[in-house]
């Protein structure tokens, strides 16, 4: 896990002054303020959004929270960058769907807002992004004891104090992890900040690799987002500190739901836009697409090409290239989740946070890394689709070491002991207790890894051998050089195909049962 | 030959800490119930961990049916040692049913055999109608005998329990112990069995051994320990006994309530320290008596009082339930124990 990130940093370091000094003067600061401007309006837009959707559909009497908590959760199957493709082709100023749609009405040209810049990114990611932190302070919403209300109120607080004394102060540490988890992808982020013309650290490196092809550059310039990101990592285990308020204890049960009254219209409209906005419009425009693209036989043909340009083979490139690093990164996973559950010490520790590091590695830092580590030193692999592999276990290697901690610490260690005290071998007991006990946490952890590597897209594309697609590069490159109807139906299958294990990850959650 | 035998077992958990386990030695005869007491973190799991062969010793000897199992040179993993344990969470493996838990341990055996202890098992602990059962479907008492019967199927030489039954309800609690230990001698099972209830374990054990600080303060059979507890922390771990001040003279030990006939040779003018409980102490209302009531505890079938001597010193006493006096009450207080008490030299502690 370190040796990329200690390369990018040597490599960063040992550039040539004179590059420093250039992107110093040019760059660097501009894309840090970019970074950091897009970076915080996109995290403060999913707490707001996420909080506000947790609380409306776990603690208020809201009509259909069931139906509306799985519509919340699903846009998490859509990649953002997808998102981002459709926000265009209905809102471009020249050929988009609305603008047309407002020519034909009117009669005369409609003008509106630029479809590119800062606002539609920022627009996008939250749209896309939301759910992360939704799906955790929903979580938290839940777990939290209806006693601690009582409490408060037996204390002389009235229901307003109460949210902002108790139940939001409580909820601290998922806000945190959400606030995290979404402003490292933001850092990460490649296809949306491309497409919608917004320059941060991630496309400025991406440009500089596939365009330019200026190593140096990359590397510095990486190296600073780097930094970045662990900033906000360390930043996060620093305000986390040890607090983590779970209460489950076996007498549970939740609080009873806030009357909404006369605020359940708005409400109800208030879900409703969201979840129209980052579920039903982009399915909606990609089925009418898919239907478009089935009906059109010379799109058809491109679609369905066969061979190794063939849509079989793209899909099929997704699925190994994905489900491979699931497996690799379960199983590499096990051995440090096992040192740090079951002999917690400083180093076993320091070798668990060292595997999150992966968080703090967008998918463009990876990229370079590798191809200039391999390149150098173990070229034999260089340009083949295994590349691609370590990359997705490397970026995803933190998912997988969380599922596997949370499903060994759950495995009480008396039960094998037990098994030792009736005549098995640590062998045997590891393939009879163990394995059985852990495999769902290790299903998840697998499905986790598996989900997002299939949405990612700038190391793909950076690292992929000429001619290797999967669907998320078909997507791409269909919708970069303007074939979005042909694109329709990879996306939408993409789309289709992440649903499958998010939603298997979803049931497994309390607040989906 | 002994079926257990310990010596100077000693384990640290780093190198430089206090031992949890110092020294410990004790053997136990077949067919014997040894408990282990002691307050949490005195050593009595650990030291049944190392027995097990779940943690590995830094120093002593262990033998089972005189084969040496661990020592410096030795260390036989826990599935060769020829034990059952029964877990203080009971460790019932969650993905199988109650007969394949009991199974569990039988593995290489036949088919038919297999099927006939694991039933004979379940018959013993009276669960022979629940085999197919899954153990989340059990409740504590039936996980409880289900944990017992796994552990016993194999016949091991030694059966090791930690807090069988501390995650029961206190009224099952009392039922099970006497069932258990009812199993126990049927199977003729040697036992080592932890506990922190000192009640409990002078209901189990065959003999006892109150722990502290990683060492055996004594060992003995259960009345023994509780009438002559060989130090001052047995006899107040082991019924609560008060210390009562006092000075060796002639006549034999004069105290604040009452002159106490002397059982040990002490020099003149030793001070020292008598143990009663609150079954020794008896006192009547008196305006002039030597002792203040400052607290009663009603416990149903006894009522139990907080007294305050002159000095400060403070005792307890049982009165029947109908005997109900308020705080603040002077009163006569004197020892009335039928047997003779035990007395501590009292060095400058």
């Amino acid at each position: 896990m370190a040796i990329p990130l200690v390369y990018i940093f040597l490599r960063a370091l040992g550039a040539h002054p004179e590059d420093w000094q250039r992107l110093l003067q040019t760059r660097i600061w501009r894309l840090m303020g970019n970074t950091l401007a897009l970076t915080t309006v996109v995290t403060c837009g999913t707490l707001v959004v996420g909080v506000g959707m947790a609380w409306l559909t776990e603690r208020t009497d809201l009509p259909g929270r069931k139906a509306w908590r799985w519509m919340l959760a699903l846009p998490l199957a859509i990649p953002p960058y997808i998102g981002a493709i459709l926000h265009l082709t209905l809102l471009r100023p020249r050929g988009g769907i609305i603008p047309q749609w407002l020519e034909g009405t009117f009669g005369f040209s409609v003008p509106i807002p630029s479809p590119v810049g800062f606002g539609s990114a920022a627009f996008i990611l939250i749209a896309f992004m939301f759910p992360y932190v939704y799906l955790l302070s929903g979580a938290a919403f839940r777990s939290q004891h209806a006693r601690l209300n009582e409490a408060a109120r037996s204390l002389g607080r009235t229901p307003w104090q109460i949210f902002w004394q108790v139940t939001l102060p409580a909820l601290r540490p998922s806000l945190l992890a959400g606030a995290l988890l979404v402003a490292l992808d933001v850092l990460a982020e490649y296809g949306t900040v491309a497409l919608l013309r917004y320059e941060t650290f991630s496309s400025a490196i991406f440009a500089q690799l596939y365009g330019r092809y200026d190593r140096s550059a990359a590397s510095i310039l990486s190296g600073v987002l780097v930094s970045l990101a662990t900033l906000f990592l360390w930043a996060e285990i620093k305000f986390q500190g040890q607090a983590r308020f779970t209460q489950m204890e076996g007498n549970w049960h939740p609080a009873p739901p806030t009357p909404l009254g006369g605020w359940r219209l708005p409400a109800l409209l208030i879900v409703a836009m969201m979840v129209s906005i980052s579920l039903f419009i982009p399915l909606i425009v990609l089925v009418t697409w898919s239907i478009q693209a089935v009906f059109d036989p010379q799109t058809l043909a491109q679609v369905f090409r066969t061979g190794s340009q063939g849509f079989a083979n793209f899909i099929w490139n997704s699925l190994w290239t994905s489900a491979l690093a699931a497996l690799l990164a379960v199983t590499l996973s096990l051995p440090v989740a096992w040192l740090s559950t079951r002999y917690p010490s400083h180093l076993t520790r320091f070798l668990a946070r060292l595997c999150q590091v992966g968080y703090a590695i967008p998918g463009v830092v990876i990229a370079l890394s590798l191809v200039l580590l391999f390149n150098r030193y173990i070229s034999f692999l260089y340009a083949t689709p295994l590349l691609i592999v370590i990359a997705y276990v490397l970026r995803h290697m933190p998912q997988a070491v969380r599922a596997s901690e949370s499903a060994i610490g759950q495995l009480s260690a008396s039960l094998e002991e037990a098994s030792r005290t009736l005549g098995r071998t640590s062998l045997q007991t590891l393939f009879q207790v163990t394995l059985p006990l852990i495999a769902p946490g290790l299903l998840a952890g697998g499905a986790l890894v598996f989900l997002t590597s299939l949405k990612e897209l700038p190391a793909t594309l950076l690292l992929r051998p000429a001619g290797f697609d999967t669907l998320a590069v078909r997507v791409w490159i269909w919708a970069s050089d303007g074939f979005y109807i042909q694109a329709a139906p990879a996306a939408l299958l993409l789309v289709l195909v992440s649903a499958l294990p998010l939603s298997f990850l979803l049931r497994r959650e309390q607040m989906f049962r | 030959m002994k079926t257990l035998e310990v010596q100077n077992l000693t384990k640290r958990f780093a190198p430089s800490a206090h031992p949890v386990v110092n020294q410990v030695c004790f053997a136990l005869e077949k067919g014997e119930i040894l408990a282990l007491v002691g307050p949490s973190g005195c050593g009595k799991t650990t030291t049944l961990r190392l027995i097990a062969g779940l943690e590995r010793p830094d120093s002593g000897f262990i033998a089972i049916n005189g084969r040496v199992v661990a020592s410096e040179t030795v260390f036989i993993p826990p599935e060769k040692r020829g034990i059952g344990f029964v877990f203080q969470d009971h460790a019932l493996f969650p993905h199988l049913t109650v007969f394949e838990n009991v199974a569990f341990g039988l593995q290489g055996r036949k088919r038919e055999e297999i099927q006939s202890t694991v039933f004979d098992m379940l018959r013993l602990v009276g669960l022979d109608s629940l085999a197919r059962r899954y153990p989340h479907a059990l409740s504590g008492g039936e996980s409880q005998r289900v944990a017992l019967a796994r552990a016993l199927a194999p016949r091991p030489v030694l059966v090791l329990m930690d807090e069988p039954f501390s995650s029961l309800d206190a009224d099952m609690r009392l039922e099970m112990r006497e069932q258990v230990r009812n199993i126990l001698k049927t199977t003729r099972s040697t036992v080592v069995f932890v506990t922190h209830d000192q009640e409990e374990a002078l209901f189990m054990g065959d003999r006892l051994a109150v722990f502290q600080n990683g060492q055996i303060e004594q060992i003995g059979a259960p009345e023994e320990i509780f009438h002559n507890p060989a130090t001052r922390f047995v006899a107040q771990f082991m019924g609560g006994s008060d210390f009562l001040g006092g000075m060796a003279c002639p006549q034999g030990i004069e105290t604040e309530i009452s002159l106490l006939p002397q059982t040990h040779s002490l020099p003149n003018a030793a001070p020292v320290e008598v143990a009663v409980r609150a079954d020794d102490i008896d006192f009547i209302p008196d305006e002039t008596g030597n002792a203040v009531i400052i607290a009663r505890f009603f416990r149903g079938a006894f009522n139990v009082y907080r007294l305050q001597l002159a000095s400060g010193q403070i005792l307890h006493a049982f009165k029947e339930h109908t005997c109900l006096l308020p705080v603040g009450t002077r009163v006569r207080a004197r020892v009335s124990a039928g047997h003779p008490l035990t007395i501590f030299h009292k060095t400058d502690r």
